[in-house]
C-alpha cells in the first residue's frame, strides 16, 4: 500500500516536465505558465509558421537519415560480428564497440571539434553525419544483438550448404530473420540522432542550426509556448514510434 | 572428383580459423578508431600545447601549463568538486527512488506492467532540452511547486530552485531515473520468484526478505545503474547549464565554455582528460568495492 502510493509518486516525477510542456503548449498566455490559462493553437501555428524553426526541422530530419542509415549498417555488421565471433577478444571488442554509449559526449565533442579542424571537416554537413554515426551505432549494435539472441546460426550453415553464395545467404536468410532487431535499432538510432544536442553544439557550422540547438538557443534567451508546442510534437511522435518498438524488445529480454 | 576430394581435405584440416567475424567487424572498428580514439589521441595533443589568449592562440610547445593550472587553482578545483557532488547526490537519488519502482515493475503482470513500462520509457524517449525546459517551468520562483507549497501554507517565501544546485538535482535525477530502473528491473526479474516463497516459508519477514534475499541479489543492477548514473550525470550539459546558468558552472558547462566560447582548445583538452581521468578512477573503485562485496555475500 505505502508501495503503491511512494510509486504514484515517483511515476508523477517521471511525467511531471512532460505534462507540463505538453499543457503549456496550449495556455493564452505570452509565456507558458502551469497550469495553462485558456485553450489555442496559436504556438503550433507560430511553430509552423517560423522559418526557422520549420528549416531547422528539415534539416535535423534529413540529418537523422542519413546518420541513421550509416549507423544501422555498421551496427548490424557488428552485431552480426560479435554473435559469431568464437574466442579471445570478444569481450574487449564488444566493450569497445559499446563503449560510446558511456563516453562523456562533452569530451567527445570537443575532441571532435579539434579533430575536425585538422583533417579539414570542421563545420561540414558530412562531419556532423559521421559524429551522430558514432554515438548511434553502439544503440543498433545492442538491439540488433538481442534480436539476434534468437536466431539459429545452423540456418545459415544450411542455407550454404544448398549452395548459396554470401550475399544470398545474408539477404534471403540472415536479415529477414534479424530484420525486428535491425528496424527497432534504426529507429532508436533516428530518434537519438534527432535529438542529439551536445555534440552538434560543437560541430555544427554557422547555417546548420539543428532543431535541438534552435530549441536550445531559444530556451537560453526567452521564453514563448512556442517550445511547448515543438517540444509536444517531438514527444507525441516519439513516444508513439519508440514505447512500442522498445517494450516489445524489453519483453523479448526479460521473459 | 578433384573438386570432391579438396572439399574433404577442407573440411578435415584442424581449427580452420574463420575470419568472417574481423571482416563484419572492420568497417565499425575502424569508424571508431579513427573518430573516436582518434580524435581523443589529437584532443590529447592538443592539451599538451600552449596558449596564448587574444595573441597567437595556440603554441607549438609541448607542456604541461593547463593540468596545473587547473590542478592548482582553487577556482577549477571547486568546479570538479562541484561536479562530483551533483553526479553522487544525483546517483543516490536515482537509486531511492528507482528501487522502489523496479520492485514493483518487476512484481507485476500485463497491462499494469504496460502501465509502468511507459511511465519510464516516455521520458527515456524525450530529449533532456524538453525536460529541462518543463522543469523551468516547473522550479521558478512563481511557477507551479512554489506556488502550490505557498498556497498550502507550507512555505512563506518561494524556495529558490532555479540557478541554484537544488534545481540542477532534481532536474537530472529525472532525466536519468529511467536509466536506473531499467537497471535494476533488468537485475531484479532475474530473481527467481521461488526464493522469496521459500523465504517466506521458512519464516523470514518482509524486512529480512528485502535485505537477505532482494537486496544482494539487485545488487549487480544498483552497481550497473549507478555506474551508468553517474557517469550521465557528471558529463550532463544540459540541464546544468539550462538550470544551473553561468552562476553555477561545472565540468561539463566549463569544458564548453573553454572549447567554445573563449576558444581555449588546449585548456578544454586538459579539463576533458582530469574528468576522464577522475571517471575512471571512481568507476574502478566502485567496481572494486562492489566485487568485494559480491564475495563477501557468497
Amino acid at each position: 500500500m505505502i508501495l503503491a502510493a511512494a510509486n504514484l509518486l515517483i511515476g508523477l516525477f517521471l511525467l511531471a516536465p512532460m505534462i507540463v510542456v505538453v499543457a503549456t503548449a496550449f495556455t493564452t498566455t505570452n509565456y507558458p505558465v502551469f497550469p495553462p490559462v485558456g485553450f489555442t493553437f496559436k504556438w503550433f501555428h507560430e511553430f509552423l509558421s517560423n522559418t526557422d524553426f520549420t528549416d531547422a526541422t528539415q534539416r535535423s530530419a534529413v540529418l537523422a537519415t542519413v546518420s541513421t542509415l550509416l549507423s544501422t549498417a555498421l551496427g548490424t555488421l557488428s552485431a552480426l560480428a560479435l554473435a559469431r565471433w568464437r574466442g579471445r577478444g570478444q569481450q574487449a571488442v564488444t566493450m569497445f564497440m559499446l563503449s560510446p554509449i558511456l563516453f562523456p559526449t562533452i569530451v567527445l565533442g570537443l575532441a571532435l571539434l579539434v579533430f575536425y579542424s585538422r583533417v579539414g571537416l570542421s563545420g561540414t554537413f558530412i562531419g556532423l553525419v559521421i559524429a551522430h554515426s558514432v554515438v548511434t551505432t553502439p544503440f543498433v549494435i545492442r538491439l540488433v544483438l538481442a534480436g539476434l539472441a534468437e536466431f539459429d546460426p545452423s540456418v545459415e550453415e544450411a542455407a550454404r550448404n544448398l549452395g548459396a553464395g554470401w550475399w544470398r545467404t545474408f539477404f534471403l536468410v540472415t536479415l529477414p530473420l534479424i530484420r525486428p532487431g535491425v528496424l527497432a535499432g534504426a529507429i532508436f538510432a533516428f530518434i537519438l540522432s534527432f535529438d542529439e544536442l551536445v555534440i552538434t553544439l560543437f560541430l555544427a557550422g554557422p547555417g546548420m542550426q539543428t532543431l535541438p540547438i534552435r530549441i536550445y538557443t531559444f530556451v537560453e534567451y526567452s521564453s514563448a509556448p512556442t517550445i511547448s508546442a515543438i517540444a509536444t510534437v517531438l514527444i507525441v511522435a516519439w513516444v508513439a514510434i519508440g514505447v512500442p518498438v522498445y517494450a516489445r524488445f524489453l519483453s523479448i529480454r526479460h521473459k | 572428383m578433384s573438386q570432391a576430394t579438396s572439399e574433404l581435405a577442407a573440411a578435415e584440416r584442424p581449427e580452420r580459423r574463420d575470419w568472417s567475424p574481423l571482416l563484419l567487424a572492420a568497417p565499425n572498428l575502424i569508424w571508431l578508431l579513427l573518430f573516436m580514439t582518434g580524435a581523443l589521441v589529437t584532443l590529447a595533443i592538443m592539451s599538451l600545447h600552449g596558449y596564448e589568449a587574444g595573441g597567437r592562440g595556440i603554441l607549438p610547445t609541448w607542456e604541461l601549463t593547463h593540468y596545473k593550472a587547473f590542478l592548482t587553482d582553487r577556482f577549477f578545483l571547486d568546479i570538479l568538486v562541484r561536479s562530483l557532488l551533483m553526479s553522487l547526490y544525483v546517483t543516490l537519488w536515482c537509486l531511492l527512488l528507482g528501487f522502489p519502482f523496479a520492485y514493483a515493475l518487476s512484481r507485476v503482470r500485463g497491462w499494469k506492467r504496460a502501465v509502468l513500462y511507459f511511465v519510464v520509457l516516455a521520458p527515456l524517449l524525450t530529449s533532456a532540452v524538453v525536460r529541462t525546459f518543463g522543469w523551468m517551468i516547473l522550479l521558478s520562483n512563481n511557477g507551479f511547486i512554489n506556488k502550490t507549497l505557498m498556497n498550502i501554507g507550507l512555505i512563506e517565501m518561494p524556495i529558490p530552485m532555479m540557478y541554484r544546485m537544488t534545481g540542477i538535482v532534481i532536474a537530472l535525477v529525472q532525466v536519468l531515473l529511467p536509466f536506473m530502473i531499467l537497471a535494476l528491473d533488468a537485475a531484479l526479474l532475474n530473481i527467481d520468484r521461488q526464493l522469496y516463497d521459500a523465504a517466506r516459508n521458512l519464516g523470514a519477514g518482509a524486512a529480512r526478505i528485502f535485505f537477505q534475499v532482494t537486496l544482494p541479489l539487485a545488487l549487480p543492477g544498483i552497481v550497473s545503474g549507478s555506474i551508468l548514473v553517474f557517469t550521465l550525470a557528471i558529463s550532463a550539459f544540459v540541464t546544468p547549464a539550462l538550470i544551473g546558468g553561468p552562476r553555477i558552472p561545472v565540468m561539463a558547462t566549463l569544458i564548453y565554455q573553454q572549447g567554445i566560447a573563449l576558444l581555449n582548445w588546449p585548456f578544454g583538452g586538459a579539463i576533458s582528460f582530469v574528468l576522464l581521468a577522475v571517471l575512471l578512477s571512481i568507476l574502478g573503485l566502485a567496481l572494486a568495492i562492489a566485487g568485494r562485496g559480491r564475495r563477501a555475500a557468497r
